[in-house]
């Protein structure tokens, strides 16, 4: 097959392979990626990730933050001609909230009101707070105010899909050939293991503004493998590569190198729920004797951001109350004695840690810096699913974690709610914090809202149910005939704002 | 025999290079000034200097400890497999070999039967599926290599049985037991030395294709697979971190095959052999001019 | 012979029954199920899922539900990646890894079997000590350390052959090599080995008296006997490549069995994995039993010459 035949194909290496392409039932960030291209939500991003009016062209929220009303746009088609209407939205959110879809990630809309209870089976699909007045006209009831519901909106689990399609072909309507698309491309080939690939959908309603042909998403799920690829020049775009190489990128291949830190947070937690970090004392020990600056530009190296706090610095309108504190050994062991601990009876841990090369060196850094306090400290590593499955079911003491996505405080902190159930994997349950949050989610005003969370950071905090450590940073490398690339916090590069320039301006590859 | 293992200066180099590993793995970590699971906070990826003559990897530890280190988890997985093996296989193969007719024609269907069983994907499948545990890394692997020694032991049973003292040893009215142990299982041992060196070098490198899909022992430990595997993936911008732990275990194997070609011919003079058409069907392992498992293994 | 070949078939599909037995149980047997993800699924989703694939029913139901399948030759859902069916995916996956192991296979016979041969007409001079040592080397070194060394040089540095990807024949050549070295080093120490030894026989001695001329000894009298352990590896050798090899998949990024075995078990992928076994475990016992009938063919040739 002669992959390099396409005039203006462009060639990314995507990081593994999409286990699905259903935006109803998508579960990774590669994914989203690819779907991102395919299909437009209400809201969309831009070229620099700022959310901007996609499928809907405007909306209004209620005075009481609880009724948003979308405006769909005139001129938008599927793939296939059809009009996209507010009936397909309709169709869609029952389709993402149907317990028979078994949407992993329905959850991410249950703002919705009543979509918590027809997800559960316990009310029936029509209970759901989305209604179509008309055919442009999209309604959508909250429970209770959620002012970041245009930001949430931008996840596949909020794209429509072609009710036309669907009704007809049931579960086969995502093969290659059969899936109808409303974004800037449509699906032409997937290869499994090797690459998705997507052309222009014509009957895009900005079709004209988009200039790449073909879009190939390679499934590099070896970053020395897709570096080797990027390098020998069969790939335009690669989300990673070996940390080691920055170095050498930034002294031979500047144009081709794009960093940003990412949306995200990195941090240890503490199971609360078991000896000895049942004990806030051995936990603040364990917080003092950790050096993130250490970390961060001693062993990684690669620009991530030390953060004390537990919401990324980079979330815009929130200063977060908690300082950032310096590294205080002497006073770890002072605190390890009060609690038990000594030469005689030294505190033996085990860091549970997610498997890879960066993590591996983060965790050994961790772990030789809790052993000059005198801990003994064992790693333990596993493959990401099942290092989360362990941490879900409380079988741990202390483990990295992390948390990606949104530009908003609650989004992070809510972990830290006892009712947030097993992604509090810590099982930290603290009255004031839960009142707290709670309060600040009943209320419409942002301003307030984010006061009272920025007040139930500190008071969690203060106990140290987490360390917050850093905020990762992507890498990408973009050859410089790909123009139109803004790096920016939500990793996110819509194909329909990149084209390619001639060959002739061809860098040299690093 | 003494002469075809010691007599050449090959063979001697062999045999040194050998005895240093496994004595440096021993002794290493005793004498290094540096511990395996040391970090070096002024030296992270740093490359050889007089402080640090292999190196440091990417976490700033000691690349000449932890290759020492990693050297005695090769070296003791491989071991412990190779033994697991033949206290399965070596029983086996007398038993059926001894036996004869239809019982080791049951014993053998058994062993065909094994050996078409996916064992790379069953080590990686324990392995991904119950955890990350030396125990159970060089158990499964044992598990897998007994299958050869047992066809080896089994070709040299057939061949002794049919010898004369063997019979003369019967009409004295010995035991088959006796039989087993006094007369058989001596003229076995040979063999089972070559399959030794055949499986040792085998094992490692199987550990070293586990711990490159991520399968390998924990952190802060180590093993001569998983640095290699660790400085393959950094062999562009930190070369040293593959070339060390690279040599090392090439010279290794080296030895070990080395040393396995002399055995064999060491013990096929010894044998005096002699071959039935049974014996021909399994010809490469007992006759074995090459390590077979090191290529079923993991490729 | 046609019982012989009966029997062995049989024995063959006793074997394939027994091994889809113990997949079975084994991947069920393991903690951790295929819909563990970053987050806990809501309970009656995750209910809903278990349904969908009979998850619900008990084990000995799902397992002859799980055999009636396959009598049909359907090897069922895959459970994660889920616009595909097992079929589709190993349907997909078996050419790359067949293509490659066969040209892999084919090298490795080709060059191990020529060099041995050829080493082994001049013992102890020095092109002997070469392809000994070329021998030596290539089984210390394990496809970890070749693989990428051989793509930083051919792909990356010179810029003659591409880094991954299967497009096109190109994509072939650095993997097909790397993974074909320590078998070709396996089969030249096999060949070599054994056309010494027959080359010291009777009956060669006296073709060589005979005044054959020395090419015709080998290729008529010596190699057909000689051939005979290169025959036997050569079964299990052929069904270890072509299962395809996971290192050489991983890094040359193509998209063969290897990966679905891999990918399969961390990610828990019931279907997945039982089926990549299936295939595997059919390949090993169909490629033993062309080398025995190999072998029985050759035996007989060999003992006419």
């Amino acid at each position: 097959m002669p992959a390099f035949a396409f005039a203006a194909e462009l060639r990314i290496g995507n990081g593994g392979e999409p286990l699905t392409l259903d935006p109803h039932r998508y579960n990774l960030n590669l994914e989203e990626k690819i779907l991102g291209d395919l299909f437009e939500g209400l809201t969309a991003h831009d070229a620099r990730g700022r959310i901007v009016p996609g499928a809907a062209e405007s909306w209004t929220t209620s005075a009481d933050g609880l009724t948003w009303t979308f405006a769909l746009r005139e001129d938008g088609r599927w793939a296939d001609g059809a009009p996209v209407t507010a009936e397909d939205f309709v169709f869609s959110f029952r389709r993402l909230l149907d317990p028979r879809t078994a949407a992993s990630l329905a959850y991410f809309l249950y703002a919705i009101d009543g979509a918590e209870e027809v997800n559960n089976g316990a009310a029936p699909l029509e209970r759901l707070g989305v209604t179509a007045p008309d055919a442009l006209t999209l309604r959508v009831r909250l429970r209770e105010p959620f002012p970041f519901l245009a930001e949430r909106l931008i996840y596949p689990t909020g794209f429509p899909v072609p009710k036309h399609v669907v009704a007809k072909l049931g579960d086969d309507w995502v093969k290659p050939g059969n899936m109808v698309t409303n974004g800037a491309y449509t699906l032409a080939d997937w290869q499994p293991q090797a690459f998705v690939r997507a052309i222009r959908n014509p009957h895009f309603r900005a079709a004209e503004s988009v200039r790449v042909d073909t879009v190939t998403y390679f499934s590099t799920d070896d970053r020395n493998a897709a570096y080797n690829r990027y390098l020998a020049g069969e790939l335009d775009v690669i989300g990673d590569f070996p940390l080691g190489e920055l170095a050498r990128v930034r002294r031979e291949a500047p144009a081709h190198l794009h960093v940003a830190p990412l949306l995200s947070m990195m941090y240890l937690v503490f199971n609360t729920a078991e000896a000895p970090f049942a004990d806030a004392r051995v936990r603040r020990a364990l917080a003092l004797a950790l050096d993130r600056r250490r970390i961060t530009e001693q062993v990684l190296r690669g620009g991530e951001v030390a953060s004390a706090s537990f919401v990324p610095p980079m979330v815009a309108g929130y200063d977060s109350a908690v300082a950032q504190s310096a590294a205080d050994p002497p006073a770890a062991r002072a605190l390890l004695r009060e609690a038990g601990y000594h030469a005689g009876n030294p505190l033996a841990v085990t860091l549970r840690h997610i498997a890879g090369a960066d993590n591996k060196k983060a965790q050994v850094a961790i772990a030789a810096m809790w052993n000059a306090i005198g801990v003994r400290t064992e790693l333990h590593h596993a493959e990401l699913n099942a290092h989360f499955a362990a941490l879900r079911q409380g079988d741990f003491q202390v483990a990295q974690a992390g948390w990606f996505g949104e530009n908003n405080p609650e989004h992070y902190l809510e972990l830290l709610m006892s009712t947030a159930g097993d992604v509090n994997y810590g099982r930290f349950a603290d009255p004031e914090v839960d009142a707290l949050m709670q309060e600040a989610k009943r209320t419409a005003d942002v301003a307030e809202r984010v006061a009272l969370l920025r007040r139930a950071e500190a008071v969690a905090l203060a106990t140290h149910p987490v360390v917050p450590l850093y905020s990762v940073t992507v890498r990408s490398l973009v050859h410089p005939r790909v123009a139109g690339w803004h790096a920016n916090a939500r990793n996110t590069h819509p194909a329909r704002y990149l084209w390619l320039r001639s060959e002739k301006a061809k860098g040299t590859r690093p | 025999m003494r002469d075809a293992l010691f007599g050449t200066a090959l063979a001697r180099l062999c045999c040194g290079v050998l005895l240093f590993a496994g004595a440096s793995a021993l002794l290493g970590p005793l004498v290094s000034p540096w511990a395996f699971d040391a970090v070096d906070w002024d030296a992270i990826d740093a490359p050889p200097s007089w402080t640090h003559w292999f190196g440091t990897d990417g976490s700033g530890r000691d690349l000449l400890a932890r290759t020492l280190f990693g050297t005695g988890v090769s070296l003791f997985i491989a071991f412990s497999a190779t033994a697991v093996s033949c206290l399965i296989g070596i029983p086996f193969g007398l038993v059926a070999g001894y036996l004869g007719g239809r019982a080791d024609l049951v014993m053998m269907r058994v062993v065909d039967g094994l050996y078409a069983l996916p064992f790379v994907l069953l080590v990686i499948l324990l392995v991904a599926l119950f955890g990350r545990n030396i125990h159970l890394l060089f158990l499964t692997l044992g598990a897998v290599y007994w299958l050869d020694i047992a066809r080896i032991v089994r070709g040299q049973t057939l061949v002794v049985r049919g010898e004369a003292f063997v019979d003369a040893a019967r009409a004295l009215g010995a035991t088959p037991l006796r039989i087993g142990l006094r007369h058989i299982a001596p003229n076995v041992l040979g063999p089972a030395a070559v399959y030794i060196t055949i499986a040792v070098p085998g094992v490692i490198i199987a550990e070293s294709f586990i711990s490159f899909l991520g399968l390998g022992v924990q952190e802060p430990r180590t093993s001569l697979g998983m640095l290699i595997a660790d400085g393959a993936r950094e062999m562009r911008s930190s070369p040293w971190q593959l070339a060390f732990p690279a040599c090392w275990l090439a010279a290794i194997l080296c030895a070990f095959t080395i040393l396995g070609d002399r055995l064999r011919d060491a013990v096929d003079v010894v044998g005096g052999r002699r071959r039935s058409h049974d014996e021909r069907r399994t010809a490469p392992f007992n006759r074995a001019p090459l390590p077979l498992p090191p290529v079923r293994g993991a490729r | 012979m046609a019982r012989y070949l009966l029997r062995r078939i049989a024995f063959s599909l006793v074997t394939l029954w027994a091994v889809v037995t113990v997949a079975f149980f084994l991947v069920r047997a393991a903690p951790g199920g295929p819909f563990d993800g970053e987050r806990r699924l809501p309970p009656s989703v995750e209910a809903n899922l278990r349904a969908a694939y009979h998850l619900d029913d008990p084990l000995p139901r799902q397992y002859g539900r799980y055999l009636a399948m396959l009598v049909g030759g359907d090897l069922g859902p895959s459970f994660r990646s889920k616009d595909f069916s097992v079929n589709e995916l190993i349907g997909r996956g078996l050419p790359v890894s067949l293509v490659l192991g066969g040209l892999a296979f084919l090298l490795a016979l080709a060059a191990g079997v020529g060099a041995g041969t050829w080493a082994a007409c001049a013992k102890d001079r020095p092109r002997d000590r070469l392809v000994t040592i070329w021998a030596t080397l290539g089984l210390a070194l394990p496809p970890i350390i070749v693989a990428p060394a051989l793509v930083l040089l051919f792909a990356v540095g010179l810029g003659w052959l591409p880094a991954g990807g299967h497009q096109g024949a190109r994509h072939f050549v650095l993997p097909v090599v790397a993974l074909a070295l320590p078998h070709a080093a396996a089969f030249a120490r096999l060949a070599r080995g054994a056309v010494i030894e027959v080359l010291a026989r009777p009956h060669v001695l006296t073709a060589r008296a005979k005044g054959l001329p020395g090419r015709r000894i080998v290729v008529r009298h010596v190699l057909p006997s000689a051939l005979l352990p290169v025959v036997s590896f050569a079964g299990p050798a052929a069904a270890a490549l072509l299962a395809g090899s996971m290192v050489i998949e991983q890094v040359f990024s193509l998209p063969g069995l290897g990966r679905h075995f891999v990918q399969g078990a961390l990610n828990r992928d019931y279907t997945l994995v039982t089926g990549a076994v299936i295939v595997y475990a059919a390949l090993v016992l169909g490629l033993n039993l062309l080398a025995d009938i190999c072998l029985v063919r050759l035996d007989r040739r060999a003992s006419h010459a």
